[in-house]
Parts: C-alpha cells; structure tokens; sequence
C-alpha cells in the first residue's frame, strides 16, 4: 500500500488513477496517523519550491515524515517537484529541503538561445547502476518532463539514470530507501507504470 | 535529446469530437473518452482539447468531460475553450490537465494569463493565436476566427511573452483541414522573432508537411488534426496516428 | 471419443441441448451440421461448383462498375474476415470501397487493423460514425430493457451504412466476408433483430432523439434490395477460405494483429460475449466458432468442449469503462442484471411480415439480392422458444 502524501502540492488525482490502473493499492493522505502506518510514500510536486515547502513545513507532517524516511526507512519516492525537495535546497528559493539525500537543486542556465527552459517534452533516461526501481526499463524508456531545475548528486553511486538536455543531468537518483525521479510518472504512460510498479515491489 | 512533440489537436463541441474545416463545417468524429483510449494504445505523447465553440456560445468548460478524459490519460494534456477566470483554470488543473490553452482571454484580459502563470508556472500557460493570411499580409483572430484584432502579430506574441506565457500554439485558420500544408514561411517568421515554443498547427497533410515545418519552419512542436482522425484526405473517419518510425525519420 | 457432459451434445460439433431449435439426428449428429453440409453442397464451398459461380460473379461485379470509381463494397472491422476479404477483392481485379461503422466503442487494435490494411493495399475508406450519447442512448435502452440484443444496433447499422456507401457511390455489390463454414449458423430463435424492434425499443427505453443512427428500416431494406437492387455476395461461400491462413496471411503482409477470439475489436462486443450475455443469459456464443473449428478438423470435440467451458478472458477495466459510458452507478448495473430478462417476441418487430413475404425473399435470396441466411433465419417461424 502506498500513500501518497497530499501537503497541498502536485498532481495527485493523476498519480492514484496510473497506480489503480496498474493494479497497486494507494492512498492519497494529509493526515499524522495514515503516515504513520505508512508502507511506502510517495512524495509529489508541481511549482516551486520554496511554495511546497512552506506547505510541508505548515502542514504538520515535517516530524512524521522525517520519521519515516530517515529513521524507520521505509522507501520513498519523490517525483518531478517531489524529487527536488528530497535535496539540500534549491537555487530557485532560500529554503532548506528535506535533506534526505545529499544533492543540491539548481537551475538550467543555457547560452544557447535554442535550449529552452523549462525542459518540457519526453526524454530518454540512461541508467547508469542497478537497481529494482530500474527492472525493465533502458535507454530507449522515456518519459515525459516539465522543469526549470535539476538534480545534482554528490554522490555518484546516487545516480541511477541520466537524462541529456545540453549536459546530462541526474534524472533518477537513489539513495538507501529514498528514490527520486524528475519526470513524471503518472503522465509517461507505460514507461511511468513500469517504474511505479517497480517502486510497489521494492 | 529532447523529442519533437506530435500532439493530436481534438477538437470538441461539448461532449463530442468533432473536426472543423476552415473554422467552418465541421465533421463527426466520434466519442472523446474512446479516442482517448485508442490515443493511449497508440502510446502518443501528449493531447490537446480544444472546445471549439465555448467562446461563441458563451460556455464555460465542460468539467465532466475533462474528468472523464482525464482519467482514461496517462501523457500529458491541455485544454482550451471557454477559460474566463483563474477559478476556471484552477479547476482545470486539478482535474489532471498540464496545461489551459487561451485564446479571446489571452487578447482580451492579459491579466488572466500573468496570474495563471504566476501560480502555475510558465509552462502552464499556452496562447492559441489564430491566423489568416489576405494578400501578404497577416493578421490574427479571436472568438473561434470571428473577430479580427489590429495588432500586428509578433507584436502581440512579445506583449502575451511578457504577460508570462509559456507557448504560442499558432493556428492558420485557411489551412485547418486542406491537408494542404503548413505555411512555412509565417511559421519560420515567428518562431526568428520570439523565444517562446511555437507549435504549428493547420495544414499537416503528410509526414513530410510535419518535418518540414519542424526542420525549416523552427516549430518546436507540431500539433496535428485532420491526419488523425481521417483515413485520407475526403474519406472516412479512423482514429490514427502517423508511423513512428517513418515520424523520427521526417524529423531528424 | 466421449464427452462428459450432462447435456446431450452433437455427436460431429459441440452445439448441445441449450441451442435453440437444435434437434439431433439418430447418428446424434445436430440439424446445425447438416444446415452446413446442405449450404456446402448447394454453394460447392471449396469446389469447381462454387469456384465457377464465384469467378462468373466477379466477372458481373466488373461489369456492372466499369466507369465508376469503385466496384464492390467491403464492410471492414479490423477483423480477420473483412480485412482478408479486402485483398481478396483487390486479387481478383476488383476496386473496392471499405466501409465501416463507427459506434464509437472500437479499440485501438480494431483501428489499426483498419489502418494497416487499407493503407498496405491503398482502399479508401467510407466511414459513418454515429454521435456517441445516441449510441450510449440506444445501448442503455437496450441495457434497461433486459433483452440479449444489446449489439443488434450495431449489426444492423453496419448493414444499412454499406448499402448507403454503395448507392451514393453507385455500386451494385456488397461484398460479406460471413463465412458459415468457419463461423457456422447462428441458431434461431434465442436472438433476433430488425429495424422495427430496434425502434421499439429505443421508444420505450431510450432518452435521446435517434438522428445519426442509421436505421433499416423495412422500406430502407426494400429500397436498397428491390429498387435499387444491391447485391449481398459472400465471396466465402463459394472458395476454399481458412481463417487461421488468412490471419498469418494478413500478419505478415502488413502487420494486422489479431486480438485474440475475445472481441476486444470493439468493447461492445467485448461487453456482450464476455459479461452481458454469459450472465444475463447464461449464453456463450463461443460455440458458433468452436463448433466450425471442430467441423472443419481444425480442433478436436474435447479441447473445444473444455475451451468452451472455461469462462471467457475480459479485460479488467471493461465493465468499469461500461458502467461509465451508459452513466450506471454499481447498484443501478446490479440490479438490472439481476432483474429476469426480457425476449425480442414482447416487442414489436417485423417477423411476422417477413414469415408472410416468405415466398417473395426467397426469390430475392436465389437472386442474391438478400443473403440466404437471411431468408433461412428470419422467413420462418421459431420453434421452442
């Protein structure tokens, strides 16, 4: 059973209906006590990101989650927004993020005029490790992507998979029980529910 | 890399597809929530709904059949017809939809595109300017291709840009449904004068009509309507989508 | 080679007791095996008879569209039958026009189908698409009503929009792509349709005014057969055709896919041999099919008796996709299967005119302006309803 954590961000209609047609059980949830039973989270996020986590902060959920992700461990996932908050901070806002991985978020800066931001479209990803987040997809997965900032990992062993827009960036990173993927899942249709069945299975 | 998006452009006049010709006649199409279906088996990468006659008739959207859209959708979709207030749009996104498509608002009150872009993003906003061309002359229309305004077009895109939106969707109003091609040289004209995305839409005809636009033209999408829902240009409707392959080849 | 089964099932196919009208001879061979036989004989299925008959038919078919822009008219579905039916057609030098009716329920694979075909061998296509609330309309009166027609709508549809495809093009010939040796008889009586009864009971169940719908009605039937004399051609009943070569066929040339004998074509059809009419019914259409297979040596009785007794693949999201399409809660799709279904003989239809006009269909069967199996199914009476 997944919950799926509703701090007041991102698109979370759109991620039960992909995880109800794949079959996993989920459940969207703001409150203390659904957390707390939680098996697995998954963390969304649309927008930016001083705006989330204000909310995150506001909502009360800050020590539970902490809880969950740092101390009991369970596996997470953040996705597109949801993704970058697992990091120290961003360059977007003056905020500290979660912290849940050592990485930094920062914001496509191109001197090329044809290399438009936001990163908007579907893209390929490259695994770079292993892992059971990864079963089944390869370079020729894609999936779809709309943002400004990217990931960028310490360290590397944290990477799983890289996507190239001008560089390569950090498109899917792991780190022990925390996941994060940039894109979105719920909208890259069979290549998105093979990740999240990945993720239901870990 | 980044992949050139190919988006099926529906067209709906409140809960049925249709296909205008020439912002004119139009064609029944079919049950939107089945295309969707077939889109989804045919893995698209992303949708557009535009209704076509909201605006004129006054109508807001149809939530209930954006819901029912949305949850038959796993890629990404946008919506336009009939957006008047930020409510309107706020309720478009918490459906599920990416992105809301304005038209006569976008012309009509900026204002509504700068607060929908401050809370949503840029990338939320996309502005449909419909286009005609008399002699050599260009000029753009609003209100479903009945009014035209006076500002000259790449005048208005730069204004819209700084009103925060994130893409134009440029529609050539003579072309919607003659399978006769994009008009490359407006095309290529707009997309040299802004850094906005521009997405080509009227006229596709052909695979070829589709790279051409792309690789001359300076399009960073395309949308595409008649090729989709007709098997050829004057016959029957069937639900299609260009050949992948030969697509990346058109594109390269 | 003996089944077990409480049921008495024919000694040469696997049509059982259940079937309606069915009445074994003393070798326990049922009267739907000797209908196939008599239909072989009569048309020389497969031999110089009905080669001869067919060639001399095509001949006819070139002769009456010379000048014109088609010659024949295929109805398609993505289906095996029609799709091979359109290369058929091209092979023997002929120019069709593929029609299809859209009600607006079909799969992407249906489309594809559609697609590939009629793109790899260059056919245009002539589509009707009917409004989808009229076709959900006419689907829940249906639905509302209990009756097992629940796809007569689209079955006569079809019919009535290739004859409208081949007077605005004015072609004289349809071409079918039925086949009773692959897809046997369908047994009398249980199921019926015609115009009338779907204007019954659309009148008394429906919501929505019929306006894209195409109807046959009696006079459009009469119009199309005897004024302007279309011609209903089942190519199949004359040659030699093996649906399993036709699908390896039509795969290699140009990719069609098959979907698997569950009818995922269409989800209306899916909806009705998977759910509607094995529970509401306790029907299983799967015999028409299997029964061929068995005749024709292409499977044994058991693995067809054993295929047909195990429950029917559905796709998990069908009665879901179903139930919202007609606007039907959980309790409100509940109730009505539960709820004892109703027969075609309660409501209105033309059967008794077309029993009286028997004599004058035949004619027009023996003319090929209507199809024999019309005649057989529909000109007499039903026994043990």
């Amino acid at each position: 059973m997944i919950t799926i954590v509703n701090y007041g961000m991102g698109n979370l209609g759109s991620v039960l209906n992909m995880f109800k047609r794949i079959g996993v059980e989920a459940i969207i949830s703001n409150s203390i006590r659904d957390i707390e039973k939680a098996e697995k989270l998954l963390l969304p996020g649309v927008g930016a990101f001083d705006a989330a986590m204000e909310l995150i902060n506001k909502s009360g959920l800050l020590p539970v989650l902490n809880h969950k992700a740092t101390e009991e461990k369970i596996p997470v996932l953040g996705i597109c927004l949801g993704m970058q908050l697992l990091t120290n901070g961003s360059t977007e806002g003056v905020l500290n993020g979660l912290q849940w991985i050592d990485a930094d978020t920062k914001k496509f800066e191109f001197a090329n005029n044809d290399m438009k931001v936001p990163h908007m479209g579907w893209n390929f990803i490259q695994p770079q490790n292993t892992s059971p987040l990864l079963e089944e997809l390869n370079n020729e997965s894609k999936f779809y992507f709309v943002h400004s900032y990217y990931v960028q990992c310490k360290n590397e062993n944290d990477v799983l998979a890289t996507t190239l827009y001008g560089d390569r960036f950090h498109a899917i990173i792991n780190h022990q029980n925390i996941f994060g993927a940039q894109f979105h899942p719920e909208k890259s249709h069979k290549y998105g529910m093979q990740l999240l069945t990945n993720f239901s299975k870990i | 890399m980044l992949q050139t998006r190919i988006i099926p452009c529906l067209q709906l006049i409140d809960e049925s597809l249709v296909k205008a010709i020439q912002f004119n006649k139009y064609s029944y199409i079919g049950d939107p929530c089945n295309t969707v279906r077939i889109f989804n088996e045919l893995e698209v990468d992303e949708l557009c709904f535009l209704d076509i006659r909201a605006s004129r008739e006054n109508r807001a959207p149809n939530f209930k059949i954006l819901q029912e859209i949305s949850d038959e959708c796993f890629m990404p979709l946008s919506y336009g017809g009939g957006i008047t207030t930020f409510e309107q749009a706020k309720k478009v996104f918490g459906i599920g939809f990416e992105k809301v498509i304005l038209n006569t608002q976008a012309f009509r009150n900026p204002n509504l595109v700068t607060q929908i872009s401050t809370h949503f993003g840029v990338q939320a906003v996309v502005v449909s300017i419909d286009f005609k061309k008399q002699g050599s002359h260009y000029s753009a229309y609003i209100n479903d291709g009945k009014e035209k305004i006076n500002e000259n077009v790449l005048t208005y895109i730069k204004r819209i840009e700084s009103a925060g939106a994130g893409e134009i969707l440029l529609t050539s109003m003579d072309r919607e449904g003659t399978w006769s091609g994009f008009d490359i040289d407006f095309v290529k004209h707009i997309t040299s004068n802004t850094k906005l995305p521009v997405i080509a839409h009227g006229g596709a005809g052909s695979i070829e009509d589709i790279g051409s636009v792309v690789n001359y033209g300076g399009a960073s999408a395309v949308a595409l309507g008649s090729m989709l829902v007709f098997q050829k240009k004057g016959m029957g409707v069937l639900v299609n989508f260009p050949d992948k392959e030969k697509l990346a080849k058109a594109l390269r | 080679m003996a089944i077990e089964s409480k049921y008495k099932i024919c000694t040469r196919c696997i049509y059982d007791e259940r079937v309606s009208s069915i009445s074994f001879d003393e070798n326990g061979v049922c009267n739907y095996c000797h209908q196939v036989d008599m239909l072989v004989k009569e048309y020389g299925t497969g031999q110089q008879k009905g080669m001869d008959t067919l060639n001399g038919i095509v001949t006819e078919i070139k002769k009456a569209g010379k000048h014109k822009k088609y010659d024949c008219v295929v109805g398609v579905s993505g289906g095996t039958d029609s799709s091979y039916m359109v290369y058929w057609a091209l092979k023997n030098g002929l120019r069709p026009l593929a029609v299809h009716y859209d009600n607006t329920w079909n799969t992407a694979i249906a489309t594809e189908n559609i697609r590939k075909v009629l793109q790899h061998w260059n056919v245009d296509l002539y589509t009707h698409v009917i409004d989808n609330k009229e076709s959900d309309d006419i689907f829940k009166s249906f639905f509302e009503a209990g009756v097992a027609e629940i796809e007569a709508a689209t079955d006569l549809a079809l019919a009535e929009t290739m004859y409208r495809a081949a007077a605005e093009y004015k072609v004289k010939y349809v071409l079918e792509g039925h086949s009773f040796v692959t897809e046997g008889i369908s047994p009398l009586g249980k199921n019926y349709f015609d115009g009338k009864y779907i204007q019954a009971i659309h009148k008394k169940y429906g919501k929505k005014k019929m306006n894209s719908y195409p109807l046959m009605s009696f006079y459009q039937f009469m119009k199309w057969t005897v004024f302007y004399k279309i011609r209903k051609i089942r190519p199949y009943w004359y040659m030699q055709y093996s649906k399993e070569d036709a699908m390896a066929f039509l795969k290699k040339e140009c990719g069609w896919a098959y979907y698997g004998g569950h009818h995922l074509e269409n989800r209306m059809t899916a909806f009705f041999h998977g759910i509607y009419a094995p529970q509401k019914f306790n029907s299983d259409y799967r015999n028409n099919t299997l029964s061929a297979l068995v005749r024709n040596g292409k499977m044994s009785r058991e693995d067809a008796w054993i295929e047909y007794n195990t429950p029917p693949k559905i796709e998990p999201e069908l009665l879901g996709y179903f139930k919202k399409r007609l606007g039907l809660s959980d309790t409100q799709y509940d109730d009505k299967m539960r709820e004892k279904p109703n027969f075609w003989w309660q409501f209105p239809t033309y059967k008794k005119r077309f029993e009286l006009l028997r004599p004058a269909f035949f004619i027009l069967a023996k003319a090929n302006l209507v199809p024999m199996s019309f005649y057989l199914k529909y000109c007499f009476p039903v026994k043990n309803k």
